[in-house]
């Protein structure tokens, strides 16, 4: 961990519970770095993490400040920080045209119609897309409809966004080309996903175990410890399928 | 054979989804929640007899002890209480609501489910919904009436919204709403 | 998904599901045709009794069951008290207590497959009429395969509004949650498609 920086992520005391099954008890967690990696298999939390990372699940206890805003009490604030780019661009757009799911986020902050399309055309001219405003979503591959998700998070300027698996069921050439976009970007990323080889160039990893930190370093020792386990797991056939 | 199946369990599942996520930004209140717009939709996007069937397997499965309607209220105590007539009123609403949305063909899509919501959705489900009330609270059909005026702006907005994700949904997967098969 | 079965174990549970539906159906009409105080207050504390043998916990969640009713009885006590007639609202408010008590201890105490069990007997004479009722059943187990999917559906959705919007999300995600529910369907009703024959289905089988 670099020292001297300010903490972009600070988790302190995290406790929460979900129907009853105990995820986290007194995790701690902060993150400094510009692009960080978080690994872990089906099950460990990492889902749940990247949901009271950005506010949506407000722990039982302790607190969760990014770039000093309590995300989960503070969510006016909190929408204007941190952004989340979710696994299926079905289960996040909202709205039928291109235009208008990238507008929402700006108009719920209040900004005026005018505003909101001049920041939605510069945000699609950003990626060459400008032909995209009056698109009907239906239209767009899937591939296409992950881009508008990331320009939905993109066009509210966050200063973090965390990316929960975005490209889960996405072929190489769709994959690599969102990769690049997001190499590019300005924020801060921190990146959950079981797929290691989308975590290149990464600074820090962390492990997540069970709701807890197992391992916590630089990227490429972490992930290398990680990818060893994974595979010795999987010399004893159908770990991953056992009880 | 298999697709209807399908799309009738598929519209029971949404009017229990619409009873169970947190209230819309629409009205609060305790029986007005999204999911009367749900048995709007059934009529509105299955047709008459898909429509109807959903809602009644929708209220089976109420009846067989499951928590789905808003507020996760269920079993057979909701069949012994006063709103049993709205109960009522959701199936037959929802078969006049299919009926009249394929039959006002001069109107756009949108227009016409929201038209036929107003009248199967909120006039025929108040129907048995006062007449249930008068037997469970021994009221008088005005009383009960006037009980319930409250209620009626809010499902005035729900049907107008009726209509307008029912013209969305055409629009989005055209051919999928079946009480206008030309979109 | 969550049933509205008591966790707590009574003897209700062990009675067949028939003869509880029975007595239920067959209380109900009773309590229709009592019409003084005396007789509807007897009632009541017959049915509060049949939850406090089973003890306390027991009786505290059948009476949270009760909550919904509370507007209700407000609305015909006052009625009733404005028409000058106290003793009918009375009635009225006890009969409605007792009823709904009733039905919800049946529900309260029967598994879900022995209230299909018991529907399935129901309907049996539909079959001579031509119906298939095994199609009922297996209607049954769709809706209760689906709406568990459908809510996590709906419920992503409203955490992509809640990442956007400090407001309470809007009707404006109902149409997507639809939209997400047909997709899925097309796929589930081509499983069932390649696995079984449904214009022959038959439950019994």
């Amino acid at each position: 961990m670099r020292q001297g920086e300010p903490e972009a992520v600070c988790l302190s005391g995290i406790g929460l519970s979900l129907a009853g099954r105990k995820i986290f008890s007194g995790l701690e967690l902060s993150l400094s770095e510009r692009r960080i990696g978080i690994v872990g298999r089906n099950g460990s939390g990492k889902s749940t993490l990247a949901r009271v990372m950005t506010g949506l699940l407000a722990p039982d206890s302790g607190e969760v400040r990014v770039m000093g805003v309590d995300v989960a009490k503070d969510r006016r604030a909190a929408i204007r920080t941190i952004g989340i780019l979710f696994q299926n661009p079905d289960h996040q757009i909202i709205f039928p045209t291109v235009g208008e799911e990238l507008a929402f986020g700006l108009r719920q902050q209040g900004r005026s119609k005018v505003e909101a399309r001049e920041a939605v055309r510069a945000m699609l001219a950003r990626f060459g897309k400008q032909a995209w405003e009056e698109r009907s979503v239906e239209t767009l591959s899937q591939g296409q409809k992950h881009l508008v998700c990331l320009m939905a998070v993109l066009v509210l300027e966050p200063a973090l966004i965390v990316l929960d698996e975005p490209f889960t069921g996405l072929d190489i050439p769709t994959t690599r080309a969102l990769q690049r976009h997001l190499a590019e970007l300005a924020p801060i990323l921190v990146h959950i996903t079981h797929d290691i080889s989308a975590l290149d160039g990464y600074e820090r990893a962390i492990w997540i175990e069970a709701g807890k930190v197992a391992q916590d370093g630089p990227a490429e020792v972490v992930l290398a410890q990680y990818l060893d386990a994974m595979t010795r797991e999987d010399a004893d056939a159908g770990a991953g399928l056992a009880d | 054979m298999e697709r209807n199946i399908t799309l009738i369990a598929l519209f029971a599942a949404l009017i229990a989804v619409l009873g169970l996520v947190p209230k819309f930004t629409l009205m609060s209140g305790i029986p007005i929640t999204a999911q009367s717009l749900g048995v709007m939709l059934c009529g509105t996007v299955l047709g008459a007899r898909r429509g109807m069937l959903a809602v009644l397997l929708f209220l089976l499965l109420v009846a067989l002890g499951l928590p789905l309607l808003a507020g996760g209220r269920g079993g057979l105590g909701v069949f012994a209480g006063p709103t049993v007539g709205f109960l009522v009123g959701w199936v037959v609403g929802a078969y006049v609501i299919g009926r009249l949305t394929a039959k006002l063909t001069s109107l756009p899509l949108g227009v016409a489910a929201a038209v036929a919501a107003v009248i199967g959705g909120i006039v025929l489900l108040y129907i048995p919904g006062i007449i249930g009330m008068t037997i469970m609270l021994d009221m008088t059909l005005q009383t009960a009436f006037l009980s319930i005026l409250a209620f009626i702006p809010g499902d005035l907005i729900k049907a107008g919204l009726a209509g307008a994700i029912t013209a969305s949904l055409a629009r989005a997967r055209p051919g999928i709403v079946a009480t206008r098969p030309a979109g | 998904m969550l049933a509205l079965v008591s966790p707590i174990d009574t003897p209700y549970h062990r009675l067949p599901a028939g003869l509880k539906f029975g007595l239920l159906s067959l209380a109900t009409v009773v309590l229709f045709l009592l019409g003084t105080v005396w007789a509807q207050s007897a009632a009541l504390l017959v049915v509060f009794a049949l939850y406090l043998v089973v003890g306390m916990d027991f009786l505290r969640q059948g009476v949270a069951s009760l909550r919904p009713l509370w507007p209700f009885l407000l609305l015909v006590g006052l009625w009733h008290f404005l028409l000058g007639d106290p003793a009918e609202g009375a009635v009225v408010c006890l009969r409605l207590l007792s009823a709904v008590a009733l039905a919800n201890l049946v529900t309260m105490t029967t598994r879900l497959d022995d209230a299909v069990d018991l529907l399935m007997w129901l309907l049996a004479p539909l079959r001579r009429l031509g119906v298939q009722t095994g199609l009922i059943a297996f209607s049954i187990a769709l809706v209760i395969r689906f709406v568990p999917v459908m809510m996590d559906n709906a419920r992503r959705l409203l955490e992509s509004w809640r990442a956007r919007s400090h407001r309470r999300p809007g009707w404006q995600v109902i149409a997507p949650i639809f939209l997400v529910a047909l997709d899925d369907a097309t796929r589930v009703a081509e499983a069932i498609r390649a696995r079984a024959d449904l214009s022959t289905y038959n439950a019994d089988e």
